[in-house]
């Protein structure tokens, strides 16, 4: 029925397999509408969060999806700027994951904020001390970026392209690409400095509060350099992820272990530099603010020393050691441990730095705060979640995402769409390197 | 035009840009922008010329010094009166929160008759004309059948001209029951009574006490004139006076004070009395004033030598005797020793025998009638008012015995007893009350056993109030002739008990009437115009202000220019003059009393071995628990240790709490001999162990959402008990016991 | 500020709380309310979402019956002026400029028609002195009447806190304006709290000014960020150079180790 829009060479699932998907994807997806809407028009009263806890949920959420989208920025500076050439191969995942989640965290912001309809105050009135101000500019110039760089994309569609001027225009931009990924690059390496600023910056918050180089504190940097690392690592877990669902290999491998070893490097520097920077601050930083590691890790029902084991040696040291140790990078299944083990390494962290800084009690006489997320939060938090499936799934069949899936999973000559629905997928590698749609 | 595909694809992607680069979209946005702004239903106060009133609070006795903020004709903020004698310039959270009062959803706004059941606060609208007429004839009915003294009326305060103008009514029409809500004044009358001959009112020079042994009484949670008392407090702190304070639990003011002392609650009494034996053992005592200026002193002597030595007192009260001897000497040694009574704010008067013995103490060191001392003072007097003219049906109802016994044989020195009025009602003794007119009171609520007083309420065919706000008092009644509220009305408002200068303050109207309520005063003289005859040539005054005017006459120039009159230079009698007794000196015998039952602790209620733990009432400074229910803003500075959701936390010491297998937060139900209420527990290292404590002035049941239906009302499970002796209420709680809910 | 121009001395307004005094009444909190047209609501029983700009503490020294001791610790916003004037903690990460540090005054305002609500100086300001409006305020008919009109009602979704109830500068200083005097007298210029507390214990005015009473307890050390040299005088998480202007007394030992030494106290209760 849409075979006409389905990329050339390649098989999809029958398309009422495809509804039924959207269809039960799609009612999360309502369901955290619903949220939504009850956000806007009743109010942030609709949410756990309180005067202690400002922050919450999903603006956990919103910091764990930037840092994971963070494959996009990077794997595009890699490839555009270092000249891996190798990554054109992921790169289309990679801008459409961080297009999914930059959208997806300007969302949550939308919702996040108290009165939306003022939101743009933060560009009027700009305040360019604000942490938060650099994260507003650079995150919106970054979506708009990632934009760019996604609607190439949408434009190869085999139906578009068949449009001169559209085929001229993606081939266009694809020629500036490099330009705009560099930019990208720049602007994300900004705001995932500043997002990581945000936290640093609060000198009221001694767990949050580090030491500045420049005008930054050190968490500007180390956020930078988690989401280069992590981020990729994302990349190839949703890769994975796909390719399960799908039953294919949709990316080589050596496309995969590059990205792979890269991540696993970058992981390895950063958690030094984490661990020096965490070494630093339990031993100097907070106790001349008056605090002790202690104060932070105890007298409460949730936050032990365990949550700085579990981000820093469990899903930091060891995936990093997993990453760049060759013999277990190429164990698929060992691969897979290694970036779950990543993907909860940042998103602890960005749960650390943001809902333990609301947690932790300042004044002596003050409380541990706890929270815990509403129906309306969660909802809304797993919202994005739904949107970015349906955008794969629909991005997935209609675009020519994966250059290399043809080449991985050539057609059986007889097969119909509907018949290779079910069929094994082929994991030999296919010698004729063919035309990969995003060099045409 | 044919539409292709690619046209579309253009127009779409051009008119996008098109639009983006309009200042359409802008605008919309900043328009969003500017209506978020100003959303129509957010308020948006008016602006107006701005005025300040001066006037005097009636919402406590403490009749603080006000002057209200007003913008145009709206009353918009409430402050102290820097030049108000007692508050001087302070305020506290009740006066603060008054405009929710006054502009407050409880309002009553306009004369009503009850429609159903009693309580179900229903009512049909009257016009003022219908209500009076139907009230006169109702009375008027109850007099004609010769049963004056069966229309009994109960007001909070007892001085001042309206409590006066409707004693004035009720003699004029032949009721001797006028009664006003039981407190500490009741038994400080009588202590004066007794032991100085005077029919005065006590007053307090605490301003130059320099040790000051409180036994419970709440001098920072509403004991006398709150702002006034908290004044007092601060300049302690500069002068270096000491405050002891013995409570069983670590109150806002214990936690002021110098010193905590824990105590059995109901023991006070006999801590006093243990710190008598060592002052008298000792020789501590003032030799002037005991020798000359003080009779009895043997008797109580040998009351206290015999029975109380630190050893025997500390068994009784958990007070160490170290603690004991060493209290004794402080206080002996002081140079200005003040030794008060009256648990925390002094609504429940407590036995006499305590005021006794802890005012012996005062009397022992001499420190009567002098700087820093306890003071005799003259009663507040209506002095520009003519006797009131009576018939012979009036003079037959004034000759009958009153309702609650206060003056009978049994309980000669009581100036009245509404504690007793409920129990007087159950047994029929001595007659049944036909009707009972309820002003500026909410006994329903603020009495302990408040289950007996609706029994009493249930009983009297006939209940007339004059609230302004729908208490629980008001919804039972029959008909409501609603008064103006504090803001809206004259009024003379005299000094509050304990405060040792002779004062009046006097309350104005700072805004108009917002309803259609009229003031008691005028409502009551329409009503005796109404029934005629001599009851209206008692009370002939035109209106309200023109009675107190008249009732003021000497100072109301004064008190119209000023808002208050004050006696600077009251000075109290000299030891020579002081005692009007039959020996003309202080009586420490306390008029022949047998003082052994006098000191006598009385037993809570329950005794009867099924409880394990004992519940005390305390007072909390941010809740108001008298006749008016706490607005909005006090309810919001409840902390969440004492109120959680709808569910109130009663205080429990760990221990005790551990033992029975409760910890912080958890839901119990808290059992009593008088019934059981749901609560939660909060562990307090400020309450002695084997004790619930529980909030006062929780658990309304009428008034607005803010308020009702959240806690308990502690009335509910505590009752009054009746001291003997005097027939005061000497309830200070009751045996309970915590079970898993 | 627009209002604030350029009159006379650049001032330093601030409060010194007497802990020794202070009762725990809530007389200051409910004046605040009632002042600056707070809100309220049917259950204000959930501390962490009930405003009040002024939140009285009750501290406890952590010891069993019967040694339990209690001290009253009233909390309005400390008005931070950080490491150098303005470097307030809120104030400086506030994207939108909708609070703001007054260098005339060193009152740190917020501006409710600019704020758009995205609680970073919430989470910015250690003393917990920022609250949001999870509600639209709604006064039950009729309440509306005595409504403030120096003071806006606040909508829903944005942020709001103690201001040193700056409408009573502005209107101080417009009055000694038209008067032809540039400068404010300690008692022109109060705080709605200070005015109402029963204990005397708030004492407010202009920190830089030797004349004032506020100058003169805290003898605040302006070459060491405001440092106070009262020996009884101390401030809130001095260590964090928020560099407040609430100097708070105390001459218990207890108190003031309970303050500095983080944690030291094992029965906390907040909402007092
Ligand atoms: N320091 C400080 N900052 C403040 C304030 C303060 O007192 N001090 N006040 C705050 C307050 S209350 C507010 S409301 C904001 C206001 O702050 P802004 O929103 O910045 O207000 P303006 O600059 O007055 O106007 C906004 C825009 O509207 C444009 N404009 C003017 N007339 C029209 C028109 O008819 N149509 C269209 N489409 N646009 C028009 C103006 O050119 C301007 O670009 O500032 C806040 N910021
Ligand atoms: N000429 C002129 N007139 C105007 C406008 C204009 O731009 N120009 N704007 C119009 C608009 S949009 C508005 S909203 C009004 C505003 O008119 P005004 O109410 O006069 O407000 P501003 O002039 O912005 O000054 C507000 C002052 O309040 C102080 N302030 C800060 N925070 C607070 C707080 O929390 N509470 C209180 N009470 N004060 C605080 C600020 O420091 C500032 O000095 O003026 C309107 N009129
Ligand atoms: S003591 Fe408080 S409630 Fe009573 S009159 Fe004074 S301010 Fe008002
Ligand atoms: S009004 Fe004064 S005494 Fe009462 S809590 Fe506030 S600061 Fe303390
Ligand atoms: S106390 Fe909090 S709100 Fe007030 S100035 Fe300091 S950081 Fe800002
Ligand atoms: S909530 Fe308002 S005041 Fe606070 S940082 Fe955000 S915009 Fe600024
Ligand atoms: S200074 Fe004003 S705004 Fe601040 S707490 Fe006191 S009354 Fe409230
Ligand atoms: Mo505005």
């Amino acid at each position: 029925m849409d075979s006409a829009l389905i990329p050339k060479g390649v098989k999809r699932c029958p398309i009422w397999q495809f509804a039924l998907g959207l269809g039960v994807v799609g009612a999360v997806l309502l369901w955290g509408v619903y949220a939504m809407i009850l956000c806007w028009f009743k109010g942030l009263n609709q949410t756990n969060m309180n005067d202690y806890y400002g922050f919450a949920l999903w603006i956990w959420a919103d910091l764990a999806v930037i840092a994971l989208g963070g494959g996009a920025f990077f794997t595009g500076l890699l490839k555009y700027v270092i000249g891996k050439d190798e990554l054109k191969n992921i790169i289309n995942y990679a801008v459409l994951i961080g297009f999914i989640c930059y959208s997806s965290a300007l969302l949550i912001l939308a919702i996040d904020v108290g009165q939306p309809l003022r939101s743009w105050f933060i560009f009027w009135h700009a305040n360019v001390h604000s942490m938060l101000t650099e994260v507003a500019f650079c995150l919106s110039c970054y979506f708009c970026v990632l934009t760019i760089e996604y609607i190439p994309l949408i434009l190869e569609n085999r139906q578009l392209d068949k449009v001169p001027f559209v085929h001229n225009l993606s081939h266009t931009m694809h020629e500036y690409m490099a330009v705009f990924a560099a930019t990208g690059a720049f602007l994300s390496f900004f705001h995932q400095g500043s997002l990581g600023g945000v936290a640093g910056v609060l000198f009221g918050r001694p767990f949050a509060y580090r030491e500045h180089l420049f005008i930054w504190p050190w968490t500007f940097f180390l956020f930078t350099w988690s989401a280069a690392a992590y981020g990729p690592c994302f990349t190839l877990l949703v890769t994975r992820i796909t390719e399960k669902i799908t039953r294919k290999q949709l990316v080589k491998d050596t496309t995969i272990q590059l990205l792979a070893k890269i991540a696993g490097w970058m992981m390895f520097t950063y958690i030094i530099a984490k661990i020096i920077d965490t070494v630093y601050w339990a031993t100097t930083t907070a106790p001349s603010l008056g605090f002790t590691l202690k104060d932070f890790y105890s007298n409460n029902p949730v936050y032990g020393y365990w949550i700085l084991f579990a981000e820093i040696v469990l899903c930091g040291v060891v995936p990093a050691l997993m990453l760049i140790t060759p013999k277990i990078r190429s164990n698929r299944l060992l691969l897979t441990l290694a970036t779950i083990l990543a993907v909860i390494g940042v998103s602890l962290n960005r749960w650390v730095m943001v809902l333990q800084v609301m947690a932790v009690p300042v004044m002596s006489f003050d409380i541990w705060a706890m929270y815990y997320p509403s129906w309306q939060e969660v909802a809304t938090t797993i919202l994005p979640v739904a949107y970015g499936i349906i955008l794969i799934m629909i991005s997935y069949r209609y675009l020519p995402i994966f250059p290399q899936e043809a080449e991985l999973n050539p057609l059986e000559p007889e097969a119909d769409m509907a018949a290779a629905a079910g069929t094994e997928e082929t994991t030999e590698e296919v010698p004729e390197p063919g035309l990969t749609p995003a060099e045409a | 035009m044919k539409i292709d595909r690619r046209s579309f694809l253009a127009m779409s992607v051009g008119g996008a840009v098109g639009t983006a680069l309009t200042p359409l979209p802008w605008k919309i946005q900043d328009d969003l922008a500017i209506w978020t702004q100003m959303w129509p239903w957010t308020p948006f106060p008016p602006d107006g010329e701005n005025t300040y009133v001066n006037s005097v609070s009636t919402l406590c006795g403490g009749g603080c010094g006000i002057t209200v903020r007003k913008v145009g004709e709206r009353a918009v903020k409430i402050e102290g009166r820097e030049d108000y004698p007692t508050n001087q310039g302070g305020i506290c959270n009740l006066c603060a929160s008054g405009l929710q009062m006054l502009y407050g959803p409880t309002r009553i706004p306009y004369p009503m008759k009850r429609l159903g059941e009693r309580g179900a606060n229903q009512w049909v609208r009257l016009s003022w004309e219908e209500a009076i007429s139907m009230v006169a004839e109702q009375l008027g009915e109850i007099r004609q059948a010769g049963q004056p003294e069966t229309v009994a009326c109960l007001s909070t305060r007892p001085y001042g001209s309206m409590p006066a103008l409707l004693k004035r009514f009720m003699t004029a029409y032949g009721s001797p029951n006028f009664m006003t809500t039981p407190s500490m004044m009741d038994a400080y009358d009588m202590t004066l009574k007794r032991m100085h001959g005077v029919d005065g009112r006590m007053g307090f020079d605490l301003e130059n006490a320099d040790y000051v042994l409180s036994f419970g009484s709440g001098l920072i949670e509403g004991w006398g004139n709150t702002v006034h008392m908290i004044r007092i407090n601060s300049k302690w702190k500069d002068t270096n006076a000491v405050l002891k304070q013995i409570e069983p639990r670590l109150s806002n003011t214990a936690a002021k004070a110098d010193q905590w002392i824990p105590i059995l609650p109901g023991t006070e009494g006999i801590l006093a009395l243990g710190i008598g034996y060592v002052i008298i053992k000792e020789s501590l005592y003032d030799y002037d004033f005991v020798n000359n200026f003080s009779a009895g002193f043997d008797e109580f002597r040998r009351a206290v030598l015999s029975g109380y030595s630190p050893g025997n007192v500390s068994k009784q009260t958990g007070v160490d005797q170290s603690t004991i001897v060493a209290l004794a000497r402080e206080f002996a040694r002081a140079r200005r020793p003040l030794a008060l009574c009256g648990r925390g704010q002094g609504t429940v008067p407590g036995g006499f025998g305590e005021y006794v013995a802890v005012h012996a103490l005062n009397a022992l060191v001499g420190n009567i009638n002098r700087p820093g001392g306890a003071w005799a003072m003259p009663r507040p007097e209506m002095d520009g008012w003519l006797e009131p003219v009576l018939d012979a049906p009036a003079e037959a109802g004034l000759a009958k015995p009153r309702l609650d016994g206060a003056g009978s044989a049994a309980f000669p020195f009581a100036g009245q007893l509404f504690n007793r009025v409920p129990v007087a009602l159950k047994a029929g003794e001595p007659y049944p009350c036909q009707a009972l007119l309820v002003y500026d009171a909410n006994p329903l609520f603020s009495m302990p056993g408040s289950g007996m007083v609706r029994e009493a309420l249930q009983q009297i065919p006939f209940i007339l109030s004059f609230a302004s706000h729908m208490d629980e008092t008001a919804m039972m009644a029959d008909i409501i002739l609603p008064n103006l509220s504090h803001l809206e009305r004259w009024e003379d408002v005299p000094v509050t008990e304990g405060f040792h200068r002779p004062m009046l303050g006097l309350a104005q109207p700072v805004v108009d009437p917002q309803f259609d309520t009229l003031h008691a005063g005028d409502t009551l003289l329409q009503l005796a115009a109404a029934l005629g005859g001599t009851v209206a040539a008692s009370l002939p005054w035109e209106n309200y202000e023109a009675c107190l005017k008249e009732a003021l006459s000497p100072r109301w120039a004064e008190l119209e220019d000023r808002g208050y009159w004050i006696d600077e230079n009251f000075t109290p009698d000299d030891w020579s003059l002081a005692f009007p007794t039959v020996s003309g000196k202080f009586d420490f015998a306390v008029s022949g009393a047998d003082l052994k039952t006098l000191f006598a602790m009385t037993a809570p209620q329950g005794d009867d071995g099924s409880y394990n733990l004992k519940l005390i009432p305390y007072d909390s400074v941010r809740i108001a628990n008298g006749a008016v229910g706490s607005p909005p803003f006090l309810i919001k500075i409840v902390s969440d240790k004492v109120l959680k959701g709808k569910t109130v936390l009663v205080e429990v010491n760990p221990e005790t709490a551990r033992a029975a297998g409760f910890g912080e937060g958890d839901q119990a139900v808290l059992k009593t001999p008088l019934g059981d209420a749901a609560v939660r527990v909060h562990l307090s290292d400020g309450l002695m162990p084997g004790l619930v404590a529980m909030p006062r002035g929780l658990g309304h049941t009428a008034y607005d959402r803010y308020l009702a239906q959240k806690g308990v009302n502690a009335n509910d499970l505590i009752g009054s008990v009746e001291d003997t002796a005097s027939g005061l209420d000497a309830t200070w709680g009751i045996l309970a016991s915590l079970v898993k809910a | 500020m627009k209002h604030s121009g350029n009159f006379g001395k650049p001032k330093r307004y601030g409060m010194v709380i007497d802990l020794d005094k202070c009762t725990g009444c809530g007389a200051c909190m409910v004046a605040c309310m009632a002042e600056n047209n707070v809100p309220f609501k049917e259950d204000e029983s959930k501390k962490l979402d009930s405003i009040s700009w002024l939140q009285v503490y009750r501290l406890t020294n952590g010891k069993p019956y019967p040694d339990a001791e209690v001290c009253y610790l009233p909390r309005p916003c400390q008005h931070c002026a950080g490491k150098h004037e303005g470097h307030s903690p809120c104030v400086s990460v506030c994207p939108a400029t909708a609070t703001d540090y007054d260098q005339q005054t060193g009152i740190v305002s917020q501006i409710y028609t600019r704020c758009f609500g995205c609680r970073y100086c919430m989470g910015a300001c250690p003393y917990h002195a920022r609250h949001f409006n999870w509600w639209d305020p709604v006064w039950p008919k009729g309440m509306e009447k005595y409504l403030n009109p120096d003071v806006s009602a606040r909508m829903r979704g944005i942020v709001e806190k103690c201001n040193f109830c700056f409408q009573r500068y502005q209107k101080a200083t417009e009055k000694a304006h038209a008067e032809g005097r540039r400068d404010l007298e300690e008692n022109e210029y109060q705080t709605a709290c200070t005015q109402a507390c029963p204990a005397g214990a708030i004492i407010f005015g202009d920190l830089n000014n030797p004349k004032h009473a506020v100058h003169q307890i805290a003898k605040p050390n302006l070459k060491k960020g405001g440092q106070p040299q009262n020996p009884k005088a101390f401030r809130l998480l001095e260590e964090l150079e928020t560099n407040t202007k609430v100097y708070y007394l105390s001459s218990k030992q207890w108190v003031q180790d309970a303050i500095h030494k983080p944690h030291l106290l094992d029965q906390k209760e907040a909402h007092h």
